[in-house]
């Protein structure tokens, strides 16, 4: 056995805890608990568990920014080329570890594409001549030798995203360590980064240790997986295929999320199909499908609800920003208890639409309607009782200090009498889950606590439509989870919703209806299921089609199974009767 | 040619070289001094800026305006009591326009452009990074503390971008307002906390970003890009310092 590049000994982390009264430090459970692995020289680890596992502080502990910069307290050892982390000032370690993070906005420091590349190895003291050879040759293989004199800012996200990967590798380090980082792409920004980490893996030159939620992809970038349960401790280490197959319940009931086509196999076994050995990829779906000689039906989708009286109409709608067209003559009708998904690559437009359609600014007269009144001729305070309007950063749209003022804000500049006020108030806390959390700051909650807060202040004075910028971007796999119950929930009670988003499985598996812009124009407008099979539109508007709708669409026999996007259609649970 | 090029220059000779002059233009009283110094710091960035002629002309443009509304502006300012012995330009009602009062306003306007003009001479030729890494090497200034300064100059744009989001947000919420001044400090206090919390979270992140990539690491760094301090630096510097003490005389001296 070759020495390990990285060696995990019985890892836990304590994080200190917020808003102790008297000045003692208190730190909280260790997450993660008492994780010990090693990663030896071109493997390619994946590291799974639930949110809040600690995977990210694992990371971080990597090159010792756990815990000598993030303040923490940390038992056990880590060991990189046989030094402690501890010990070893972390900029010493970058020798040794590269890290790339999720938000590539963040590892910017130079002006230019090639100083940026440069900064690392140039920190490290590398001969110029050295510096020069190795940004090249890093540039070249994530393919941004061509921009080397651009600004970062002007390349897209994906192009921000592989820069980081090129700054990773210029520093040589014989470990990557990648953390999310497709959370923040569109997605031809997550298949480029795929692509890349693929072509990474396969020359074996690096060891990676990955945290991705992007599953169905990653599990075939690497050949192991590590998974920790909630608590943070570690409770599966091995070759990925057999480990997520043998133990797929378990790592469900962990809370973890599994590949798409590996979900929709679990309820096609409940069925009574044993697709074993249980597939991980799209491809492997479709091929365990095709294998089979007959298929139970797939579920009829929910019919398309019934036409009702339209809640948005936009019509003709033309939007220049700084002399630049970002929308051309766009037509758009929403119709009560719809949800409708916008969807397009980064700068499609599909932002200003939303905002146009809440009038967060003023459309050009006679070209919006919602229920009835034109945003570009109304008060504030009319828009606010018709639209909800959610901005991408919850942070962004609190205005009080306590939570529960911020549920009545709006009720009060309405106008409500204060005993309806605090009843409505009292309901909304109860159904967000927010009732303990009512004298908190806003700013104090955590990630997920502030994303309800933020669509609870958006529905309390009850609009006629919700209309939300890219609720899950940014956030880890369970967190939008919990955003789309949500949503779902919204939608199912009668709220009629208008979501940005770059995530297709929250199209397929929620949206009644997509819009599809490219450049600034409507290029498709559909259910989702139609959507998916348009191979052509897809590709125009930058977009993928989600891992189910993958399978699905590869398959050659059961054509009744083609048109199946939503894992709600894959039949699940006991066939008592019917079973021979 | 390279020696007609300021950018070919020292960031150091051409950010400090022309301090003096500005100090005695802004000391300066009459209109002609301001004038000699606003034309050759105009005549150092026709000959070696290598600007594009949108940039030159928004230059030249933009300081014959702020000339022109400053000698104005300034003009109707000034203390009648002061010029009220030179000729009488126009009459408006009770205001008087004394041709005194506009040359007043014509040196103030003057003066300013001059060191405006001077700052571009730098401004418009010198590359942050290059100031950096010429502090670096020539004034000893420690790399941390010059390459932090070069990332932090990176958040202004996305500071301006956070707070327009921020602002449009606020707006959906309508925050009660009201209107007058304690109105409007209390919504700027509103912006801040969300524009420090981003802020605080986005340095934290980049800082994070650049000690994994080994910033700090050794008490020397690579450059490879050395900013020399040639013979061309001492000769522009001492034309810049000489040009200081001679202009004033040239043009008459103090008044």
């Amino acid at each position: 056995m070759t020495t390990p590049l990285i060696a995990f000994a019985g890892v836990a982390v304590r994080h200190e805890l917020p808003g102790a009264a008297d000045d003692a430090i208190r730190y909280g459970r260790p997450t993660p608990a008492g994780v010990s692995f090693d990663v030896h020289p071109g493997e390619a680890v994946l590291l799974l568990g639930p949110s809040g596992c600690g995977k990210s502080t694992l990371t971080l502990t990597c090159n010792g920014l756990v815990p000598q910069v993030v303040t923490a307290r940390m038992d056990g050892a880590v060991r990189v080329a046989g030094r402690s982390t501890v010990d070893s000032p972390v900029p010493e370690l970058a020798a040794h570890v590269a890290m790339v993070f999720q938000d590539p906005d963040a590892q910017v420091v130079m002006a230019t594409v090639l100083d940026e590349v440069c900064f690392g190895p140039e920190n490290l003291c590398v001969p110029a001549p050295e510096v020069r050879e190795r940004a090249e040759d890093a540039l070249r293989t994530v393919g941004l030798w061509d921009r080397r004199d651009d600004d970062p800012a002007r390349l897209s996200g994906g192009g921000r995203q592989r820069l980081a990967i090129a700054c990773a590798l210029a520093l040589r380090a014989p470990l990557l360590v990648l953390d999310e980082p497709t959370a923040n792409l569109d997605p031809a920004g997550v298949e480029e980064v795929h692509a890349l980490l693929r072509r990474l893996v396969a020359t074996g030159a690096h060891a990676v240790l990955l945290v991705e939620h992007n599953l169905d992809t990653a599990v075939e970038l690497v050949d192991r997986v590590v998974v920790l349960d909630g608590a943070g401790r570690p409770v599966l280490d091995g070759p990925v295929r057999p480990t997520l197959a043998d133990n797929a319940d378990l790592v469900a009931e962990l809370g973890v999320w599994l590949p798409q086509s590996t979900l929709a196999a679990l309820r096609l076994r409940d069925h009574g199909v044993d697709l074993a050995p249980l597939p991980l990829t799209p491809g492997e779906l479709a091929a365990a499908l095709d294998a089979r000689p007959a298929l139970p039906p797939p579920l009829a989708p929910p019919a398309p609800p019934p036409p009702r009286e339209p809640v948005v109409r936009v019509s003709g709608l033309t939007v220049r920003r700084g002399g630049v067209p970002v929308l051309h003559d766009v037509d758009l009708t929403v119709a009560a208890s719809e949800l409708v998904a916008v969807v397009g690559a980064n700068g499609a437009g599909k932002t200003t639409l939303a905002q146009a359609v809440a009038g967060v600014f003023a459309p050009p007269r006679d070209t919006v309607r919602i229920a009835g009144v034109d945003p570009a001729r109304s008060d504030g305070r009319t828009l606010s009782g018709l639209v909800g309007f959610v901005f991408q950063n919850p942070e962004h749209q609190f205005v009080t200090g306590r939570v529960d003022d911020e549920l009545a804000h709006g009720l009060r500049l309405r106008g409500v009498a204060a005993a309806e006020v605090t009843a409505r108030v009292d309901d909304v806390l109860d159904r967000f889950g927010l009732t303990e959390l009512r004298d908190r700051h806003p700013f104090l909650l955590s990630g997920g606590q502030k994303r309800r807060l933020s669509v609870a202040t958006a529905i309390i004075c009850r609009p006629q439509i919700l209309v939300l910028d890219e609720p899950t971007f940014g956030q880890d796999r369970q967190r939008a989870g919990e955003l789309l119950g949500l949503l779902a929930d919204l939608h199912r009670a009668g709220t009629t919703v208008l979501v940005v988003t770059h995530d297709m499985q929250l199209v397929a598996d929620h949206a009644t209806r997509v819009v599809v812009l490219a450049d600034g124009r409507v290029v498709a407008d559909a259910p989702p299921a139609t959507v998916f099979a348009d191979a052509e539109t897809l590709a125009r508007a930058g977009l993928r089609r989600p891992p189910l709708a993958r399978a699905t669409g590869a398959l050659v026999n059961h054509p009744e199974w083609r048109a199946v996007t939503r894992l709600a259609d894959v039949p699940a649970g006991a066939v008592a009767a019917v079973r021979p | 040619m390279t020696v007609t090029d300021l950018r070919s220059y020292n960031p150091l000779v051409k950010v400090l070289g022309p301090i003096p002059a500005m100090v005695v233009a802004i000391g300066s009283r009459d209109p002609v001094t301001p004038a000699l110094f606003a034309a050759l710091a105009l005549a150092l960035l026709l000959a070696g800026g290598r600007l594009p002629a949108r940039t030159l002309g928004l230059v030249v443009a933009g300081t014959t305006a702020l000339v022109g509304v400053m000698t104005v502006s300034f003009g109707a300012w000034t203390d009648p009591a002061l010029v009220d012995h030179t000729h009488a330009l126009v009459r408006l009602g009770p205001l008087t326009l004394w041709s005194g009062a506009l040359e007043n306003g014509l040196a103030t306007g003057l003066r300013v452009a001059a060191v405006v003009l001077l700052a571009l001479v730098s401004g418009l030729t010198t590359d942050g990074a290059d100031l950096v890494r010429a502090m670096i090497t020539q004034l000893r200034l420690p790399y941390r503390v010059g390459y932090a300064g070069l990332a932090a100059m990176r958040f202004v744009p996305r500071f301006g971008q956070e707070l327009e989001t921020i602002r449009s947000a606020h707006r959906v919420r309508r925050v009660a307002g009201g209107r007058g001044p304690v109105a409007a400090v209390g919504r700027q206090l509103g912006y801040a906390i969300p524009l420090l919390a981003g802020g605080m979270r986005h340095a934290d992140r980049v800082s994070l970003s650049m000690e994994a990539r080994g910033f700090g690491a050794h008490p020397t760094r690579t450059e490879r890009r050395h900013v020399p301090f040639r013979l061309r630096d001492v000769v522009l510097l001492t034309a810049l310092v000489a040009s200081a003490l001679l202009l004033p005389l040239v043009s008459g001296g103090p008044r």
